[in-house]
């Protein structure tokens, strides 16, 4: 449901369902909302079954309330633990099949196109690793290719995490898992090269011990997917179950990954930031201005 | 019984950073009151948890004690909390909320 298609008329607030009232009162819905402000609004996520401690719920949390217009956003998943949360939202979810995810929200955000002409509706896809980097490749890929105008989030367990730890493209080289007793023989697959290759106009990696850093880069990724067209986030999300983390070591861990192999990365295309200057005043990508000449040391 | 986490007012309202609110994993769960702490004298208001909905993972007891060094929340098995705030007793206003504290265990198994 959308603020700007659904109005309540005047004395009917009361029969609308109490979630979407809560949503307009006291949640985010039709606000500028930010990650400052948590544990003071109601939020779109609810209760749902996900480990205690698991990070991959903390970013998914984080990335709803950084969505920039969550009554007109759609989120897709597919199997694995993270639809297990993004299900219990007061927003619209669809789930593919395992590994169609892509090829839905290509459909879907072309339909929403269709439907509601340039007003924004947002797609946003949030799949494991193995649903992104495996099972959902072939799709992933193409749906990049084609440059479709959605966002699509890979929250990188490097495990399966939900059918009890076997190994994925994205699992490092040498890692013992449950189901990979040897260790896995070859190395975690570069799906950000990837993605840049195939076209996409931000790419971005992302760990959710920075949560002002994970609202920068998914406001970023959904604005751009709105007109310019693919955006890719990676978020490292730690699985405590499959890694045996302790749950209070959890932040701890992103710490180190975050400076192992998950630093900061983000490439912005030239149109992208062009977009984002103009349309949405964003100012980091302005021409530096000419840094001033050197004073000319006075020797006299 | 099983361990929720549990904040000190004194303690966070000296410090009031709200870092704990971005960390939890739970959505809704460590919430911030502007009055739980100015009501008792303090400069701040402070955080608190929806024990209901707390899975006890302590992951913002490290936040707290690590990266804003204040060491405000312990873990405490939940029938021995004296006093607690419960999801259904949360009203939200404009920047806070505003939570009735009970005996979670009485309020839970009602
Ligand atoms: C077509 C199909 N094959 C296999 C499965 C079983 N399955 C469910 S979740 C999952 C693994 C999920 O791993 P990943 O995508 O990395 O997500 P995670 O659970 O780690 O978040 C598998 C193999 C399925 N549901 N559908
Ligand atoms: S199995 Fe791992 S990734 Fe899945 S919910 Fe549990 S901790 Fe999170
Ligand atoms: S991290 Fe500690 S000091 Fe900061 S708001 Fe939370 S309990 Fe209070
Ligand atoms: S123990 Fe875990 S679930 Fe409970 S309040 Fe702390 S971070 Fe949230």
């Amino acid at each position: 449901m959308s603020l700007d298609y659904v109005k309540f008329s005047g004395g009917f607030e009361k029969f609308m369902p109490k979630e979407y009232r809560d949503m307009v009162e006291h949640g985010p819905f039709g606000k500028k909302i930010s990650v400052s402000q948590m544990g003071s609004f109601k939020e779109i996520l609810e209760e749902h079954p996900m480990c205690a401690g698991c990070a991959m719920t903390l970013f998914i949390r984080l990335a709803i309330i950084a969505f920039p217009n969550p009554e007109d956003t759609i989120t897709v998943g597919t199997a694995g633990c993270g639809r297990l949360a993004i299900s219990q939202a007061a927003i619209p979810f669809v789930y593919g099949n395992y590994g169609d995810q892509n090829g839905v929200a290509s459909g879907l955000s072309r339909g929403l196109r269709l439907r509601f002409g340039d007003k924004p509706k947002d797609v946003v896809v949030m799949a494991g690793d193995g649903g992104t980097a495996d099972i959902g490749f072939q799709q992933v890929l193409h749906s990049w290719f084609r440059k479709e105008r959605f966002t699509t989030i890979m929250l990188d367990n490097e495990v399966y995490g939900n059918t009890g730890g076997q190994e994925s493209g994205m699992t490092n080289r040498g890692a013992v898992l449950k189901m990979a007793p040897l260790g896995k023989k070859f190395e975690k697959m570069d799906m950000l090269q990837m993605a840049k290759v195939a076209g996409c106009a931000y790419v971005a990696t992302v760990v959710p011990n920075n949560p002002r850093r994970v609202e920068s880069v998914i406001k970023k990724a959904v604005l751009i997917a709105r007109e310019v067209g693919s955006t890719y986030i990676q978020a490292y999300t730690s699985c405590n179950i499959e890694y045996a983390i302790p749950t209070d070591k959890v932040m701890e861990d992103a710490k180190t990954v975050e400076n192992d192999r998950y630093q900061f990365t983000e490439y912005v295309s030239d149109e992208a930031k062009q977009y984002l200057t103009e349309r949405y005043g964003y100012k980091d990508y302005l021409p530096k201005a000419a840094a001033p000449a050197a004073a000319i040391p006075n020797k006299a | 019984m099983y361990l929720v986490a549990n904040i000190d007012v004194e303690i966070c309202a000296s410090k009031s950073c709200k870092l704990c609110t971005q960390y939890c994993p739970e959505a809704n769960t460590i919430q911030y009151s502007e009055t739980m702490g100015t009501d008792k004298g303090y400069k701040y208001g402070t955080a608190y948890i929806a024990v209901d909905r707390c899975k006890g993972c302590a992951l913002c007891v490290w936040v707290c004690d690590t990266m804003a060094k204040n060491n405000a929340i312990k873990m405490i098995m939940i029938d021995q909390l004296p006093l607690a705030a419960v999801t259904d007793n949360i009203r939200y206003e404009e920047k806070t909320t505003v939570a009735v504290l009970s005996n979670p265990m009485i309020v839970i198994g009602n």
